[in-house]
């Protein structure tokens, strides 16, 4: 995924003059790319590793400054705010819209849809799709603020004084982002959750107090919705600082960092969610 | 301490707060502006599209640059995607104890919304941002208006071949996102819960679940792509002050089309019924 998206970036000229640049032919020509994508997905891995073992390192013996954190937090959290509001907020009502018409075809009772959506909001999609919009829109911001960072060579400056930039760009980034994922997340759940109750009382008649109803929410839905907020808020600053720091090229090479950290977080909310699910099911079965 | 050392020190403090009521007005106003240009859009497209003044060998280049090369994302969230509903759909099936309907509880939310929905938002973040980023870079360093003066159509040049191509690309990774998510939902079952894939793909033929369910997650997935090109080109095209324009732009672009994406999600969901 790396190379692919890194590749045309090297020699964007070629690439205008040929549609599909000719591969070495043959079975070396396959293995060779399939050995190239693995090392680069291997490198990518061993550089994001590092990036979150600096952080960590950082957040706690690093330097302080006050107020920089929280300027991150206003930028990731409430600069965020309206977009999920509007994306949850229609989520909710597209999925208990079809949940019920779904449900209708083979049980004519939706007194349980309340209580299924709710228990299926906080063990993931609430966390998923919101992720997955802060990934969109908090790594896209990231990546550009701090790769047209790189391009100007204020990162070589910090450098040059011995600052890590890890310590200075990505660490309040970090730190604002899991806090604020937390916090953006369980507003997202109650806003799908209001929409899809209004939903369920305009379109299947169902009685508010019915819809509300936690009874299938038990201790392991909210620790496995409650990891992947952490989770979640914990990958993106990283994918998305260290698609920012590997920036090259001037201001096209902004644009490639920008890309490169929206499908790298996004990819990695995916993945994660996977593991945690998985581990979700391996912990608390059912 | 830290303003001698970097960044301008108002990038350190949190902006003055606005007027509400001022910053609802621009908000609206800005929305407008660009969903009308975005209509504008759309019809000089449309013209181009009907007429066949589109270029080909640049479509034939997006279609690589934008489908073939999405192909890996595609293929690991769609993979992913049907094995996450598997496990959200597991509980729901243990309730109702039947695991003949796992191929039913997974298949409906694969097919209508997971597979479009989440095929539509990674190639929105792969292909939707690089475009955007592509125009705007054109725009910056004034390459559309050298068109102008080849009098070279740059709406017929490169937003309808782009236009095009998004559509095709993202109804092409829909199907394919379909069949590989309902393979990933399959085996997933079985290593997850120990329902036989062929119980998996009974449940999914059975009756329950027909013809119409794949159609109504492709119609969607031909919106979505016209409200992804469309957005990305004209947030592309609007491109003002530079390089940092570029940067803003290609946020932007990324976010309506998110928003517009999942709005869009539910009216055509609720039109088809």
């Amino acid at each position: 995924m790396h190379s692919n998206e890194t590749a045309p970036a090297h020699e964007p000229a070629h690439e205008l003059d040929e549609p599909a640049p000719a591969p070495p032919g043959g079975l070396i020509g396959v293995v060779g790319g399939i050995g190239r994508g693995a090392i680069d997905l291997v490198r990518t891995l061993l550089a994001l590793y590092s990036v979150f073992v600096r952080t960590l390192y950082y957040c706690v013996y690093g330097r302080t400054e006050p107020g920089a954190i929280a300027v991150q937090m206003y930028e990731i959290g409430n600069k965020s705010v309206f977009f999920l509001t509007v994306v949850m907020g229609f989520l909710g009502m597209i999925l208990v819209y079809q949940g019920g018409l779904q449900t209708l075809r083979v049980v004519p009772d939706l007194s349980m849809l309340g209580a299924t959506f709710l228990e299926l909001l906080v063990r993931d999609l609430a966390a998923t799709i919101g992720a997955l919009m802060i990934a969109t829109r908090v790594g896209a911001g990231i990546a550009a603020e701090i790769g047209s960072m790189v391009v100007t060579e204020q990162v070589d400056a910090l450098r040059m004084s011995a600052a890590d930039p890890i310590d200075y760009l990505i660490k309040p980034r970090f730190i604002a982002s899991v806090l604020m994922t937390t916090v953006l997340i369980i507003w997202s759940a109650s806003v799908a959750y209001a929409s899809g109750m209004l939903t369920g009382w305009a379109m299947f008649d169902i009685n508010p107090r019915t819809f509300v109803n936690a009874s299938l929410l038990d201790i392991g839905d909210i620790s496995v919705g409650f990891a992947k907020c952490l989770a979640y808020g914990a990958a993106i600053p990283v994918v998305a600082g260290h698609s920012g720091l590997d920036t090259f090229g001037g201001s096209e090479g902004v644009g490639w960092a920008t890309t490169r950290a929206v499908v790298n977080a996004s990819l990695t909310v995916i993945i994660l969610n996977i593991i945690i699910s998985v581990a979700g099911i391996l912990i608390f079965p059912t | 301490m830290s303003s001698e050392k970097q960044a301008p020190p108002a990038s350190r403090r949190l902006p003055p707060p606005k007027p509400l009521f001022e910053t609802i007005g621009i908000a609206s106003i800005e929305i407008a502006e660009t969903a009308g240009g975005m209509a504008i859009l759309a019809g000089k497209v449309l013209a181009r599209v009907f007429t066949l003044r589109l270029d080909g060998a640049e479509l034939m280049r997006n279609l690589y640059n934008m489908g073939v090369k999405s192909m890996p994302i595609v293929m690991v969230t769609a993979l992913f995607t049907g094995a996450i509903m598997v496990i959200q759909a597991a509980p729901l099936v243990e309730r109702f104890g039947a695991y003949g309907l796992l191929g039913w509880a997974a298949g409906f939310g694969t097919l209508r919304e997971i597979a479009p929905l989440l095929t539509a938002l990674m190639i929105n973040g792969r292909v939707g941002a690089n475009n955007t980023a592509e125009l705007g870079t054109m725009v910056v360093t004034e390459q559309i208006d050298a068109l102008r003066v080849l009098a070279i159509d740059p709406v017929s040049f490169l937003v309808a071949p782009r236009t095009v191509a998004m559509v095709i690309t993202l109804f092409m990774a829909t199907i394919f996102a379909d069949i590989l998510a309902l393979l990933g939902a399959a085996y997933a079952g079985q290593g997850l819960l120990g329902v036989p894939p062929i119980i998996f793909f009974n449940g999914l033929t059975s009756g329950l679940l027909g013809i119409g369910d794949v159609v109504n997650g492709l119609v969607k997935s031909i919106v979505f792509g016209i409200i992804m090109a469309l957005a990305s080109c004209q947030y592309g095209l609007a491109v003002k002050g530079g390089a940092p324009g570029v940067g803003r732009a290609v946020n932007a672009t990324v976010v309506a089309s998110a928003a517009g994406i999942f709005v869009l999600d539910y009216f055509v969901s609720f039109i088809l019924g």
